[in-house]
């Protein structure tokens, strides 16, 4: 016997009840696995080795910055800032550089700092006032691409070739830097929320706020930190955005936030907090990319491809919300 | 019998592999009050939820009014004339109190609601209860007393054949439980069969006209209440489980104190309290629900600051220093409400306890599991808790146990100081007396406990001394062995008496 607590017989029947959370990670690797072959059998190219890493790093794009938005959304609370969050820090990044003559090591650091501190002042201004995260961050996000778009007059800002660059926007080995960078921060995030009692009190703050607050628990200072984490990974995704098109471009991310928010609810997180995982999301976010790229690959008109996204998305949280229900 | 409104015959209901009835009859007749009794699990919320049409029996007859029930249909058992009002409040806190009376069918004319005809109505409907509430005032606003009483007058309105009350008095004091038991009297004399699920004797003694007890899924005892002793229902509820003790305190001598509040005004609840918490005590604060006891816990906590006056720990102030701070000076407080304000549903045992502080059981903020199951499963055996696995779910314990969990949060956080309010409120006889042991055993190794309760006649049994607060004022202080309830009760109620007659 491995687990202590099945050890007596009554309990063999809980053995193998899984949670509502593990049943619907098994459906999406399921359904993944299911869409995957399907796709594969229309269309050889799909297969491809070249087109999984295409694949892997279009997710990125999702994933990194879908990684602290469970975090957020566990929590109890929400950003909606990502989308010019990212596109804002990478036209800084650019600007830094073009107009104020900072080398890139320097503007990178400034950059990732940048998005920390109007993260944790996102954080703050919810944890300290109680302004619903809703709000604040719906003001971030006409103020960041305003910004962005005010400080260029909505042209990209290039960006000189430099090795770094070169590496963020290109590939290790076969696979995209970008793909490489979102799995190690989603080893790192898994991590933090598993094992860390920065990642369990999120947990319990997202839970019962209450009750984290009555347990003698700095509630202000972890909703700092997860808009600080949001904000640090936006600005991070704004260079590897950056470097992608070698330029800072206001209008870049367009729709990112629903995007990652899709992802994380698809992937099972509970919008009304306290539960989550970020395995869950790893899925959804390679749901959601699997779906676009086999769409594209399909040949289906690019319009109509928005509305079968609308409708599968809907369709899997439906599956997942009967499912859990009948659990319970 | 065939006056009886309800007749349950030979009813048995299973859950997966619990046995929740086993062959249960029950009836009753038109104006007669039932007191349902047992401990938690014993099958009454089971028998409950079959009369309101909430589930079906798997075997055996219910008939209501002669008539039986064929289907689930909680609208059929309605009709039928059964009524249940819950122990959670299922009123619209932002909404007035006439509104909520008749809500779903507010009376209307020309398809426009007629708030006149609707005061009208409800003022008549509270006046038969015996309640001066004004119809126009909102519903949150009113103590949670008058919304219970707002509860049943709504399940009243409906003009019920049997009325189902389930624990209506356990979040309140003693004047307030008084307005409870008055409604229901004048429920019965209407004629209404009324089913009363409680815990507490004293009030059942005060109107119930037979008594009904159900151990596992069995009923033990139906007798009339006057043929049964209060420790023969107290025996048929627990099985051969021993009686808690009623064991006396000696005064514990008069050992250094640890907190202290002077002057400690906090408007409009508390006047002026000084009070001094000692080592090794267990200190009890006695008084009606609203008389300013959880906000003196709050404060004595750091939680909320007091308009006036200090609390020092040791010589220390620790005025409304947040419990952040004083959890690391050593004080704990648990909250009135464990579900809502305690515990952590969807964390494990493990971690709701570890919570407190996770420093024991991590090393740089990653948590060790090593530690995290042993330091916790200390707690989890020290305190009793029945559990599986110290990973089982906070949301899948009864009552009892997320309250011995949320307590022993800060056994493993080391407090000296244990600030507890209601501990033992909505938990069932055997965990209470568990909680009582407890209570003495953290006396006797030293640390400071107050207590809170409303349930005066336990603070006898547990505490040391007693404070007794009445309209945010000190009025009384009781040493053990030297009082009984009787000397809580009147200390209560007395000094409100006196305001009034002012």
């Amino acid at each position: 016997m491995k687990s202590k607590g099945t050890s007596n017989g009554s309990s063999t029947k809980s053995k193998l009840r899984l949670s509502p959370q593990r049943l619907n990670e098994i459906g999406l690797a399921v359904a993944l696995l299911l869409i995957i072959v399907f796709l594969s059998l229309r269309s050889p190219f799909f297969a491809s080795f070249a087109n999984m890493w295409a694949i892997l790093g279009d997710a990125a794009l999702i994933g990194i910055v879908a990684w602290p938005e469970t975090l957020i959304i566990i929590a109890g609370d929400i950003d909606l800032s990502i989308g010019p969050a990212v596109a804002f820090w990478s036209v800084i990044l650019a600007e830094l550089m073009a107009k104020f003559h900072f080398n890139l090591g320097i503007a990178i650091i400034l950059t990732l700092f940048g998005g920390w501190t109007v993260g944790c002042f996102a954080g703050w201004l919810r944890g300290r006032f109680g302004v619903p995260s809703f709000i604040v961050t719906l003001g971030l996000w006409s103020s960041f691409r305003g910004a962005a778009q005010f400080m260029t007059n909505s042209l990209p800002v290039s960006i000189n070739q430099s090795g770094l660059m070169n590496f963020l926007s290109g590939k290790i080995g076969p696979i995209p830097t970008p793909a490489v960078l979102m799995f190690v921060l989603f080893f790192i995030f898994a991590f933090i929320a598993r094992r860390t009692t920065f990642g369990r009190t999120v947990y319990a703050v997202g839970g019962n706020p209450r009750a984290a607050m009555l347990a003698g628990i700095n509630v202000i200072k972890i909703r700092v930190l997860i808009f600080g984490l949001s904000g640090l990974l936006s600005a991070f995704l704004g260079l590897v955005i950056a470097a992608r098109l070698s330029s800072g471009t206001s209008s870049a991310a367009q729709g990112l936030e629903f995007t990652v928010i899709t992802a994380v609810v698809v992937g099972g997180t509970s919008l009304s907090g306290g539960r989550g995982t970020l395995l869950g999301t790893l899925l959804g976010t390679l749901f959601i990319a699997v779906i676009g790229n086999g769409l594209i690959i399909l040949g289906v008109n690019s319009y109509f491809q928005d509305v079968l996204t609308g409708f599968l998305i809907v369709g899997a949280v439906l599956i997942n919300t009967i499912v859990s229900r009948r659990r319970e | 019998m065939a006056s009886n409104i309800v007749e349950l015959t030979k009813v048995s209901k299973r859950y997966d592999n619990v046995q929740a009835l086993f062959e249960v009859d029950f009836s009753i007749a038109p104006g007669e009050v039932r007191a349902l009794l047992g401990k938690n699990g014993a099958g009454k919320s089971t028998l409950i939820k079959l009369l309101s049409g909430v589930e079906l029996p798997d075997e055996g007859k219910i008939f209501i009014n002669g008539k039986p029930i064929h289907k689930p249909s909680i609208q059929t058992s309605k009709e039928f004339g059964v009524r249940t009002v819950y122990q959670e409040l299922s009123l619209i806190p932002g909404m007035s109190v006439m509104e909520n009376l008749f809500i779903g069918s507010w009376p209307t004319s020309f398809g426009v609601i007629d708030y006149k005809q609707m005061r009208t109505e409800c003022s008549s409907a509270l006046a038969e209860l015996g309640l001066q509430i004004d119809p126009d005032a909102i519903l949150g606003d009113l103590s949670i007393a008058d919304q219970q009483l707002i509860e049943i007058a709504r399940a009243l309105s409906e003009n019920p054949a049997v009325l189902i009350l389930d624990e209506p008095t356990s979040s309140l004091g003693a004047a307030e439980v008084d307005r409870v038991l008055n409604a229901v009297l004048a429920i019965k004399l209407r004629g209404v069969a009324v089913i009363y699920v409680s815990h507490r004797l004293s009030e059942i003694r005060k109107i119930a006209d037979s008594v009904t007890v159900m151990r596992n899924g069995s009923v033990v005892e139906s007798k009339e209440m006057s043929k049964i002793a209060n420790h023969e229902v107290v025996k048929a509820m627990l099985g051969d489980v021993d009686m808690m003790e009623r064991e006396r305190i000696g005064r514990s001598g008069e050992s250094s104190s640890v907190l202290n509040v002077s002057g400690v005004s906090f408007s409009p609840k508390l006047v002026d309290i000084n009070l001094t918490v000692r080592e090794g005590e267990v200190l009890g604060l006695s008084g009606l629900l609203g008389a300013g006891r959880s906000e003196l816990l709050q404060i004595m906590a750091g939680i909320a600051s007091p308009d006036h006056g200090e609390v020092s720990l040791k010589g220390q102030s620790i005025t409304g220093r947040g419990l952040t701070y004083t959890k690391r000076v050593g004080i704990g407080i648990t909250p009135e409400d464990r579900k809502r304000d305690g515990i952590f549903p969807d964390l494990g045992i493990d971690e709701n306890i570890a919570i407190s502080d996770w420093k024991k059981s991590a090393k740089l903020g990653i948590i060790r599991s090593r530690l995290l199951t042993r330091f916790t499963t200390q707690i989890v055996s020290a305190m009793s808790v029945k559990t599986e696995s110290n990973r089982t779910l906070a949301s899948k314990l009864s009552g009892g146990n997320q309250q011995k969990v949320v307590i022993g949060r800060w056994l493993f956080a080391e407090s000296q100081i244990l600030l507890l309010d209601e501990p033992t409120r909505g938990v069932d006889i055997e965990a209470k007396a568990q909680i009582y042991e407890l209570l003495r055993g953290l006396a006797r190794s030293g640390k400071s406990v107050v207590f809170v309760s409303s349930e005066i006649e336990e603070l006898e049994l547990v505490c040391d001394r007693v404070v007794t607060i009445s309209d945010g004022r000190i009025v009384a202080e009781h040493f053990s062995p030297e009082f009984t309830t009787n000397d809580l009760l009147l200390a209560a109620l007395g000094a409100s008496e006196k305001l009034e007659a002012e």
